[in-house]
């Protein structure tokens, strides 16, 4: 048995970050799939793990981790491996620089539009006292409203026009600094690549009029560059839904 | 070309960050020079040099120090703590163990995601507002004209409005009551430092939470294990010399708009 199991979802967003940054590292785990959409996460059985119900979650022995930006880090500095952090203190400053942007303002804005135009729909064809019962076994209030928010799409137009403007904006953004370094932030592949890529990866085709290969060629001379590292081959196969068929994408010569 | 510290009134990130500068003895390993701004004159948006603007333009912490080397701004306070402690004189803000250094990170996290959002408006609120208020509308809209995130402009105009619902109010002050519980708990078995050894969560932790204590002083009755962890902190000469930089009396009562609440509830 693996020293280290980590509890996840799909290779994607936040689940996708710890699973990729393990198998970059090359550290052997065991992978607990945990169905976010069937609320698995909220079961007692998880919750005995991390008591907040959040995903992902990383045991390592008797450790338990969670927030997927700082197991990431956990695990590049326990480990030996690749290291995924640059040799340079400024470019880890950028790298981390980075990850707290896309962690904070840009990626819960990819989230609220994910929800409210592919997620929420499909989740709401369920028994709705089903999905009250779902709702009422979230241990953290704050987790409560949001996901009562996503589940039912109460989001306002003001709150999806904001989340629309990040979006926008982040893309412009990455695709700026994209062109100043090969990699996100520094001059070397790191954690702030992993991050980037779960969260990115869909870009070209959740926003086509906002990413292309005329529009946005850094963004996807990156996406692609990641893409074809096997780690992410061998993490995206860990995927169990069609939304991993959505990195397919980039193996189109012309987007 | 120099290295220069931009900050403001030693409360909150700015405090932190002075703090973890001559802690780590970072300012003589880069030379850095410190130079005060008026944060809520809106100073931090036309500084002379930047040449990458875009941490400062777009980081998370909202009106925060801002450290410049060879034209690239760099911002939010735990990262340049992580910096100046990884550059300075080998005295660690860090710990080694990957599982400690984790448990940092974490702690840190909490305090920038829950605390700091809930301190800025309620320091704001109570500090900030009467200035901006006096501003004529021509002068206001001037000052945050240079301000280049739209998310960051919105909390300068509720400053400006001194506008906040109760229930986020309450809110707020829940959120201070949560840190400085988490504080006396985790201090709860005599430690001298929250993680044990002295780090960054330390000087975050004290930086986010001194200007709460004359804004919600029920938060800190009877918690006398973090009363006293605060006075150690005050007492270490770094965050002296970050307090002797105060241009005000009550530095703690210095505030600028800071990171914006959590979107999604």
């Amino acid at each position: 048995m693996a020293e280290v199991t980590l509890y996840h979802w799909e290779p994607n967003a936040n689940s996708g970050k710890p699973m990729l940054a393990l198998m970059e590292k090359g550290v052997p785990f065991d992978s607990h799939y945990i169905d976010m959409l069937n609320f698995d996460q909220h079961r007692p059985e998880y919750l005995a793990i991390n008591p907040q119900g959040t995903i992902p979650a990383m045991t390592h022995g008797d450790k338990v981790l969670v927030e997927s930006t700082a197991i990431m880090e956990y695990v590049n500095e326990c480990f030996e491996g690749p290291d995924l952090m640059p040799a340079d203190a400024r470019d880890r400053w950028r790298v981390r620089w980075w990850m707290k942007f896309m962690d904070q303002w840009l990626a819960p804005s990819f989230s609220m539009i994910g929800w409210s135009v592919f997620i929420g729909p499909v989740v709401r064809q369920r028994d709705p006292a089903e999905l009250e019962a779902a709702i009422e076994r979230i241990p953290m209030p704050e987790r409560r409203v949001s996901w009562r928010k996503a589940i039912y799409g109460t989001f306002s137009e003001a709150e999806i026009a904001e989340s629309q403007r990040r979006v926008a904006m982040g893309i412009a953004m990455l695709e700026k600094e994209l062109g100043k370094r090969e990699w996100l932030g520094s001059d070397s592949y790191s954690l702030a690549d992993i991050n980037g890529f779960n969260l990115a990866y869909a870009i070209p085709l959740s926003q086509p009029e906002l990413s292309n290969d005329e529009l946005t060629p850094n963004l996807l001379r990156w996406l692609r560059a990641i893409y074809a590292r096997k780690a992410v081959k061998d993490c995206w196969a860990l995927g169990r839904t069609d939304m991993v068929k959505r990195v397919t994408i980039l193996e189109q010569e012309r987007i | 070309m120099a290295t220069i510290l931009y900050h403001g009134e030693p409360n909150g990130p700015s405090l932190a960050v002075l703090a973890a500068m001559a802690e780590t003895g970072a300012d003589v390993a880069l030379d850095i020079e410190c130079h005060a701004m008026d944060l809520l004159g809106g100073k931090r948006h036309t500084l002379p040099g930047v040449t990458e603007p875009l941490a400062r333009d777009m980081g998370v912490e909202g009106e925060g120090p801002v450290l410049v080397i060879e034209g690239e701004a760099m911002t939010e306070s735990v990262f340049l703590a992580q910096f100046f402690d990884e550059v300075g004189d080998g005295t660690s803000l860090q710990p080694e163990d990957a599982y400690a250094h984790w448990e940092m990170m974490m702690w840190c996290r909490q305090i920038t995601e829950r605390l700091s959002p809930a301190a800025s408006l309620l320091g704001n609120l109570a500090t900030s507002h009467q200035r901006l208020e006096a501003l004529s509308e021509d002068a206001f809209a001037a000052q945050v004209e240079p301000i280049v995130s739209a998310d960051l402009k919105v909390r300068w105009d509720l400053v400006r409005d001194g506008e906040a619902d109760d229930a986020q109010l309450k809110d707020c002050e829940a959120k201070v009551m949560q840190a400085v519980e988490r504080c006396e708990k985790q201090l709860a078995d005599g430690r001298e430092w929250l993680m044990g050894a002295l780090t960054i969560a330390d000087f975050e932790t004290f930086a986010w939470l001194v200007g709460m204590e004359p804004i919600v002083p029920e938060a800190f009755k009877g918690k006398s294990e973090t009363q006293a962890w605060m006075k150690r902190v005050k007492a270490r000469p770094s965050v002296q010399a970050a307090l002797a930089r105060a241009t005000s009396e009550a530095p703690e009562r210095s505030w600028a708009p800071g990171p914006e609440i959590n979107r999604w509830g």
